[in-house]
């Protein structure tokens, strides 16, 4: 009996805690019907626990711990600032839209439309170093002439119109 | 799905490129002149090229037959006629070449064309083409510049 006593006042903490397995449980509650001091000394466990937990609830009741809110703020500010390439690898992986594995088709979509802005920006800029503002003249009855004046900014095409006319191309 | 949402986007971009090219549409200004030496009056609204015109050519009187911006479709010509319609310069759009149009020009007089050129237009130049014979003296000048 009393080594049966020994064993179970090893599980009668971790009884009243409910942390026993099943078959502790059922050894437990059996010896408890037969044993009075083990009754006794779970008695003392509740007496322990409610002598120990009533006056700590009420000092949490009464306190709002304004001072542990204090150290969690100071601590986040304190916390490393992150880089911006950090940021924007924190951003893609709680975005749903990059998890999804869409950015691979919308990265190509930018560099298209990146590549046709580029395009019509440049077109916009044309070089006239090497232009040539008349590419051919051709005429099978009469005499042409071209000339430019650089600094009017004029280009003369001009047909000799003459009655009697030469068979001429230029 | 993904996949051909992506081509879809494409084709949709591609095709835009295709038609914004094939749409091309320029303005260009074109002043058919009578310029001869009858008188010496000089049109008021010629006064932006009396300048030019004085220092290339030694007529003394320069009188404005028609002034029209055309808008210019790509291969579409648009023929202008002066002298009572004995002489008629046809206009056509065929190309942009660095962003500036390239245009076919042909001088028809009476039925037989006497002058085949392609130009291009850079902005702030004027190109004068002339020589064909006015009825009452003189000669006609078209001048053209493209509106950027």
């Amino acid at each position: 009996m009393k080594d049966s006593c020994s064993s179970i006042s090893k599980l009668l903490e971790r009884y009243f805690d409910q942390e026993v397995t099943d078959r502790e449980r059922v050894l437990v509650e059996g010896h408890l019907h037969s044993c009075p001091a083990c009754r006794d000394a779970l008695k003392s466990l509740e007496e322990l626990s409610t002598f120990i937990k009533v006056p700590v609830e009420a000092a949490i009741q009464k306190e709002d711990f304004p001072w542990v809110w204090q150290k969690i703020e100071r601590e986040i500010r304190l916390q490393k600032k992150l880089t911006w390439w950090q940021s924007l690898r924190s951003w893609i992986d709680i975005s749903p839209l990059f998890r999804r594995k869409v950015w691979i088709p919308a990265v190509a979509t930018v560099v298209v439309l990146l590549l046709i802005t580029a395009q019509i920006i440049f077109k916009k800029t044309p070089s006239y170093a090497d232009a040539s503002v008349v590419e051919y003249v051709e005429s099978e009855t009469d005499n042409v002439m071209v000339y430019q004046l650089e600094k009017q900014k004029v280009t003369v095409i001009w047909v000799f119109d003459e009655p009697a006319k030469d068979q001429t191309t230029s | 799905m993904k996949r051909s949402f992506f081509l879809l986007i494409l084709i949709v971009l591609f095709l835009s490129l295709f038609f914004s090219s094939a749409d091309a549409q320029v303005q260009v200004r074109l002043r058919a002149i009578h310029a001869s030496n009858s008188g010496s009056s000089v049109d008021p609204s010629l006064r932006d090229l009396h300048k030019e015109l004085g220092s290339l050519f030694s007529f003394t009187s320069y009188r404005l037959m028609k002034d029209e911006i055309l808008n210019l479709s790509l291969n579409q010509p648009v023929s202008i006629s002066a002298r009572e319609g004995r002489i008629v310069l046809e206009a056509t759009l065929v190309g942009l070449h660095k962003n500036m149009p390239e245009i076919k020009l042909k001088v028809v007089r009476e039925g037989t064309e006497i002058l085949n050129t392609q130009v291009r237009l850079l902005p702030g130049r004027t190109i004068l083409v002339g020589g064909p014979r006015h009825l009452r003296g003189g000669v006609v000048i078209y001048a053209l510049h493209a509106r950027f």
